[in-house]
């Protein structure tokens, strides 16, 4: 058996090194037992360390220990602790070899360290994009508001243009510039609806709606749109859907239109589909599932996660019409509902876009029949008497005029004049009295909240005082808050629902 | 002796400067690493500087008393690109003010290639941070002239 001192040997002598030098630093003695020290050698030129010798001599404890001193000579690289000890005319050096016990250390400290410079740099990394994605949205938000006063003008005058004499080329001109601009229109409306929802500045507003006249009302537009195309149009939906259910109205209208808008564009013939679906009902929830699909072009599988993505569709050669942004809406939208657009596609065959959305629906409205005659809904509002109404409907767009004619005659409430011409609204009002008027924003010549402004300086009392009730397209809060500071009475958005207008006419009335 | 945060970027700056050498690669000191320059300060005059390469530190606090003593300079380097590194800046060099009263100090901001200059500005003005040198050990910018300029301070200094 070995003894205790040939363990020592064996264990610790190994490692630690005893070197005497003088004051000047010369080395006296070394037992070199792993540098390379030799009697002779002034210590400060074994290693640059080793000039920290001198500064024992100012100390009053005469000893001092450095930890962790990386020492490479001749070649060899040690981490060692190293006790430097007074001795009154010459200087004990220990040098004790730790280069396993350091090494291992380090490798501590580097995970360590590199976790903490990493999750530092995520969160800056994630700091900075979100300031720029900010940046952005604002700045996109701005602009694009800005823009739109000036494409009002260019329509104005594209309008007044086009009623000027015109031979017909400069009337195929006017054509292509109406149509160019009603292009712009949306891009602009799509592009502030992107940066709306992206800036978290696009707030639901739940409310409880007819989700089945929602339903026709898109049956009725895109079955107008795809009349006399080789085009059809379908609407399927549960029987056992309720009725009327609570939700943001203006926001889903917006995710099937783009979704349908996107399944025509993208359709030369065959058909597109509006399909709702119940997948359950529980307490006073319900979840729908709604799938618009189409026997367009399809898409290929791999551009199936970017087509949801703004801007996508600048990036493809032989684009269509739209910047893309449709259904990057509609991702950002759903996003909003807690929802999620998921999308099915065979190349040449057709694509199916398909997304559940979970709704409350109210128990007491859900127990009426699903058809409720329109007559019974409006005996609830009409006021007593038998009075018909007259109203002054100020509507360019074609499509909007039929929709509010056929709704407002069925009531059989109302004599309906019709204007199409902001320029024009003033003297109608001047020669006719009526009882409220429903007034478009977006108008050639004068836009609606200008008239109104008009309408509201106006000396004579019974002109002035005229209800009225904004229709427009513009869904922002920001918009209509400045409509209703213009004078309206009340501001009802396009896709109208039909109770809701009618309420606002009412309680104009009254 | 070189002090600041870990990850600032100590050991690659003496790299720059003692062997003109860079690597991207992170690698974690510990404990101390000596090397050794010489540099000329002026016609026929040099300093050798021996320089300290300390381990970093959470804290300046926790510096090992051993390894100062002796220092006749400090730099105290943080990375422009970490906050972390420098948000404590004027507390920390008042730390280091009080170990070593009267020794020279040079405050250096590294990896200033990460950033763009009109924004450092900024950055540096909205943290109260006055640095003598911003530099960059990747490019190089700025090494030199920081160590020369402490050489020649411990020069005037000695």
């Amino acid at each position: 058996m070995a003894t205790l001192k040939q363990y020592r040997e064996q264990y610790i002598s190994r490692n630690v090194q005893f070197v005497v030098i003088d004051l000047d630093g010369r080395v006296l003695e070394s037992d070199r037992v792993f540098l390379a020290i030799n009697p002779g050698d002034f210590i400060y030129d074994v290693h640059p360390f080793f000039a920290s010798y001198a500064s024992i001599l100012e100390t009053k404890e005469g000893s001092v220990t450095y930890n962790g001193v990386h020492l490479g000579v001749a070649g060899q690289n040690f981490i060692t602790d190293v006790g430097m000890i007074n001795k009154g005319n010459h200087i004990l050096l220990v040098i004790n070899d730790l280069t396993e016990h350091y090494t291992s250390l380090q490798k501590i400290a580097q995970a360590r360290n590199e976790s903490i410079i990493n999750s530092e740099l995520v969160v800056l990394k994630n700091l900075e994009l979100e300031e720029r994605e900010r940046f952005k949205n604002t700045f996109i938000r701005n602009f694009s508001h800005e823009l739109r006063n000036p494409l009002t003008s260019i329509v104005s005058i594209t309008n007044l243009l086009e009623k000027s004499q015109l031979d017909r080329e400069q009337s195929q001109m006017v054509d292509f510039l109406k149509e160019s601009n009603a292009h712009l229109k949306l891009l602009l409306e799509d592009i502030m609806s992107i940066s709306m929802i992206a800036s978290g500045k696009l707030i639901l507003r739940h409310k409880v709606f007819n989700l089945i006249s929602l339903l026709e009302l898109i049956a009725f537009t895109y079955g107008s749109k795809t009349k006399g195309t080789p085009i059809r149009f379908d609407l399927d939906y549960d029987r056992r859907i309720p009725e009327y259910i609570e939700g943001d109205r203006i926001r889903i209208f917006q995710i099937l239109t783009n979704l349908l808008d996107n399944a025509l564009k993208f359709t030369e013939e065959g058909s597109i589909a509006l399909k709702v679906s119940l997948n359950q009902k529980r307490a006073n929830k319900v979840s729908l599932r709604f799938e618009v699909s189409d026997t367009g072009i399809g898409i290929p599988l791999e551009k199936t996660k970017a087509i949801f993505e703004s801007f996508t569709q600048l990036e493809e050669e032989g684009k269509k019409e739209g910047a893309g942004l449709g259904l990057s809406i509609v991702k950002g939208l759903l996003g909003l509902m807690g929802s999620e657009v998921y999308v099915r596609s065979e190349l040449g065959k057709g694509s199916s876009f398909y997304f559940d959305v979970t709704l409350t629906y109210a128990l007491d409205l859900a127990s009426k029949p699903l058809k409720k005659n329109k007559k019974e809904l409006l005996d609830l509002r009409k006021p007593k008497s038998n009075k018909k109404y007259r109203v002054l409907l100020v509507e360019d767009d074609e499509r909007t005029q039929m929709v509010l004619f056929k709704t407002l005659m069925d009531t059989d409430m109302f004599y309906i004049d019709l204007v199409n011409d902001g320029a024009l609204v003033l003297e109608t009002v001047i020669n006719n009295p009526y009882d409220v008027i429903l007034m478009d924003v977006d108008l050639p010549n004068v836009p609606g909240d200008q008239i109104t402004r008009l309408i509201r300086d106006f000396p004579f009392k019974d002109i002035k005082k005229i209800p009225i009730i904004g229709v427009t397209a513009n869904v922002f809060e920001e918009d209509m808050d400045a409509y209703l500071k213009m004078g309206m009475n009340a501001v009802v958005t396009k896709p109208f629902d039909f109770n809701e207008l009618l309420e606002a006419i009412v309680k104009s009335l009254r | 002796m070189i002090l600041g945060h870990f990850g600032v970027g100590k050991t690659s700056l003496i790299r720059r400067f003692v062997e003109n050498s860079f690597s991207d690669k992170y690698q974690v000191t510990i404990g101390v690493h000596i090397s050794k320059k010489v540099v000329e300060v002026g016609p026929e005059e040099s300093v050798s500087l021996i320089i300290w390469d300390l381990e970093g530190t959470d804290e300046v606090q926790m510096i090992r008393q051993a390894y100062l003593l002796g220092t006749h300079g400090v730099v105290f380097v943080f990375d422009i690109s970490r906050p972390s590194t420098f948000q404590d800046l004027n507390r920390d060099l008042r730390i280091v003010a009080d170990k070593m009263p009267e020794t020279p100090l040079v405050v250096v901001g590294n990896k200033k290639d990460l950033a763009i200059e009109d924004e450092l500005q900024i950055l540096l003005d909205d943290n109260d941070i006055k640095a003598d040198y911003l530099t960059s050990a990747k490019t190089g910018d700025d090494v030199n002239e920081m160590f020369t300029h402490l050489a020649m301070l411990l020069n005037g200094h000695s």
